[in-house]
């Protein structure tokens, strides 16, 4: 069924997660492997050194077949974040960064000024850069020239539960990319992910809504059927669609 | 601001969940509070410790046990004590210390708080002070040191009530009190803590006038953040007792109602509140949560004398460990690292960033 590529690596996996809110670690694990997930997201303000059962970088540095995309999330500007990127890039040696900076504490919507800013240097010092943006074309195509290694649109708002609320600029967004479009936050059920993926997303992006369900694994196994159904839907070719019915006997046989 | 050129700060919605009349049910509140915090903040309960550096203090608070004229030993701590307390919290595993103090006093002003707020930024990823109002450079000389967040209560908004339970010194002065966070904002604090002291006046128009501080605030500030705290009266040197009762049920309703109108803030419980209701309310609402506290002026060093008594009597008395298990049985994920200093070093030192450039 193809993968995904970005850079020089590869994924069999569309499902990438994000490794806060949940329980506790162990539930946090059961939920990647359950998910076949292959690249993981981890905040580097949940990096803790000093004090293991807190640090949520060494169980999952100690994971097998994962690859760790460090983001800047509680980054306000353009300066922070390159700073928390060269720092987590020393400490978990990933290439890959995700580039999150939302200057707003409550909402959380990211800032396409910094994000862009960010950008431009990060690339230059040879990060797989993975900017997490507002669902704006036009700021997905000057982050791809800028040489960025995919882009990721909002859904609806962090942990919002809203779905695919931009789903009309998501369209433009995936018709128009030659990088990677990775729908990334706000989804909160499989279905959303299918859909996304059906719309032509390269992979989504989950936390929330594998974290805080009953049963987080579970979920995570019913988002990565979902990722796959949705990938094979867009690949099989869906029938376009229409706002009136096609009759089978044709209305105009009559005018050969 | 709509149509009409005014401002919905949906104060409404907070006063009609509040409201004796409500028809909605206590539980069925807390089931949506619940949903809300889930949703934003995940299983996760982040965990701070307070230090108290001093008591020393040049007001007279009715309902406050460091009040200048309790008889109450004063102390502050010296730079090598607060070296050792500090110390003693990260052996604890906390990662976020709230560095406290009372009303200005020379012994305890801006240059020996910035000095101590320096001290714990060597060790802390996030020092936060609970202390006096300051000028906008005060403030700024505090961000420097590595300090990024303020916690101020007004402890009551009812003015004539202010008036008479501040009974002399700096704090009486409600409005030096009221703006000082815009103050801190201004200066490159990232967060303000605010909060009432529950059991001064009416609770329900304290709780709206909070709200309306707090959404006044955020409109301004729109990339601080906040963090609101509801504190009930605890027995204290002075024996003052609360004016208003505000019992187990409507602090619930609170904490729900302000979850609900104010889904992305963070909602803080203190050790003040006993063991149970601080379990039961963790997720419905609250985020953030102490423990281990001590309200007395430093006191974690292992064969610290406990010198006199505290600001108040702290009810849950847990260890950390304690208190982890006892959310983790609930299914929560004690948080101690939720930030990195990375990001206050960016504003402090205005390090070189940008190589590139």
């Amino acid at each position: 069924m193809g993968t995904l590529k970005i850079g020089a690596y590869e994924f069999s996996s569309r499902l990438i997660l994000g490794t806060g809110k949940f329980s506790d670690v162990d539930t946090m694990l059961s939920a990647l492997r359950a998910s076949g997930t292959q690249l993981v997201t981890v905040a580097l303000r949940r990096f803790n050194r000093e004090r293991a059962e807190d640090d949520l970088l060494g169980p999952l540095a100690a994971l097998n077949g994962i690859t760790l995309m460090p983001n800047t999330s509680g980054a306000m500007n353009a300066r922070e974040a390159v700073k928390a990127a060269l720092i987590a890039r020393e400490l978990c040696g990933s290439l890959f960064i995700k580039v999150e900076i939302h200057p707003n504490p409550q909402h959380l919507m990211p800032d396409p000024i910094e994000t862009y800013e960010a950008a431009k240097i990060l690339v230059k010092e040879g990060f797989l850069v993975m900017p997490y943006i507002p669902a704006d074309p036009v700021l997905a195509k000057r982050l791809e020239e800028l040489g960025c290694a995919s882009v990721m649109p909002l859904g609806s708002a962090i942990g919002s539960g809203q779905g695919l609320a931009t789903a009309g600029m998501l369209r433009i967004i995936i018709q128009e990319s030659l990088i990677p479009v990775i729908v990334d936050a706000g989804l909160r059920s499989p279905s959303e992910a299918c859909a996304a993926m059906e719309m032509g997303c390269s992979a989504v992006l989950v936390n929330s809504a594998i974290a805080a369900a009953v049963d987080p694994s579970a979920m995570a196994k019913a988002f990565a059927h979902a990722v796959d159904a949705g990938l094979q839907a867009q690949r099989a070719g869906l029938m376009p669609k229409g706002d009136v019915a096609v009759a089978t006997s044709p209305l105009t046989s009559f005018l050969s | 601001m709509n149509a009409s050129g005014e401002i919905d700060d949906g104060s409404k919605a907070l006063a009609e969940l509040l409201s004796f009349q409500s028809l909605l049910s206590l539980e069925s509140l807390a089931q949506r509070a619940q949903a809300l915090t889930l949703r934003r903040f995940g299983r996760t309960i982040s965990l701070y410790v307070p230090l108290y550096l001093s008591n020393f203090c040049s007001s007279g608070c009715a309902y406050c046990g460091f009040a200048a004229d309790r008889k109450t030993p004063r102390k502050r701590l010296t730079f090598e004590e607060t070296q050792n307390e500090l110390s003693a919290l990260k052996q604890m595993g906390f990662d976020e210390v709230l560095l406290l103090t009372g009303e200005r006093t020379p012994q305890a002003d801006c240059d020996y708080l910035a000095s101590c707020v320096k001290l714990a930024a060597k060790v802390f990823h996030r020092v936060t002070i609970e202390a006096f109002p300051m000028s906008v450079e005060e403030y700024k000389a505090l961000v420097q040191a590595g300090c990024t967040g303020v916690t101020l209560y007004q402890e009551t908004y009812d003015r004539a009530q202010y008036d008479q339970l501040h009974r002399w010194g700096p704090k009486k002065d409600y409005d030096a009190r009221l703006e000082a966070p815009e103050r801190a904002l201004e200066a490159g604090m990232r967060t303000v803590g605010l909060g009432v002291l529950l059991g001064l006046s009416d609770p329900v128009a304290e709780a709206l006038a909070l709200f309306r501080h707090v959404r006044q605030l955020e409109r301004k500030f729109w990339r601080a953040g906040f963090s609101l705290s509801f504190p009930r009266i605890r027995p204290q040197a002075g024996g003052f007792q609360p004016l208003f009762e505000v019992d187990d049920r409507l602090l619930a309703r609170l904490i729900f109602a302000f979850r609900i109108c104010l889904p992305d803030v963070e909602l803080v419980l203190s050790t003040r509140e006993r063991a149970s209701f601080r379990d039961g309310m963790a997720g419905l609402g609250i985020t953030k949560m102490s423990i281990a506290s001590r309200t007395t002026v430093g006191g974690y060093q292992a064969g610290a004398a406990m010198e006199g008594s505290g600001q108040f009597e702290v009810s849950d008395e847990r260890s950390v460990e304690e208190f982890c298990r006892a959310l983790r049985s609930r299914r929560y994920e004690p948080v101690f690292k939720n930030w990195d200093a990375v990001y206050r070093e960016v504003e402090a030192q205005k390090v070189e960033v940008c190589p590139c450039d």
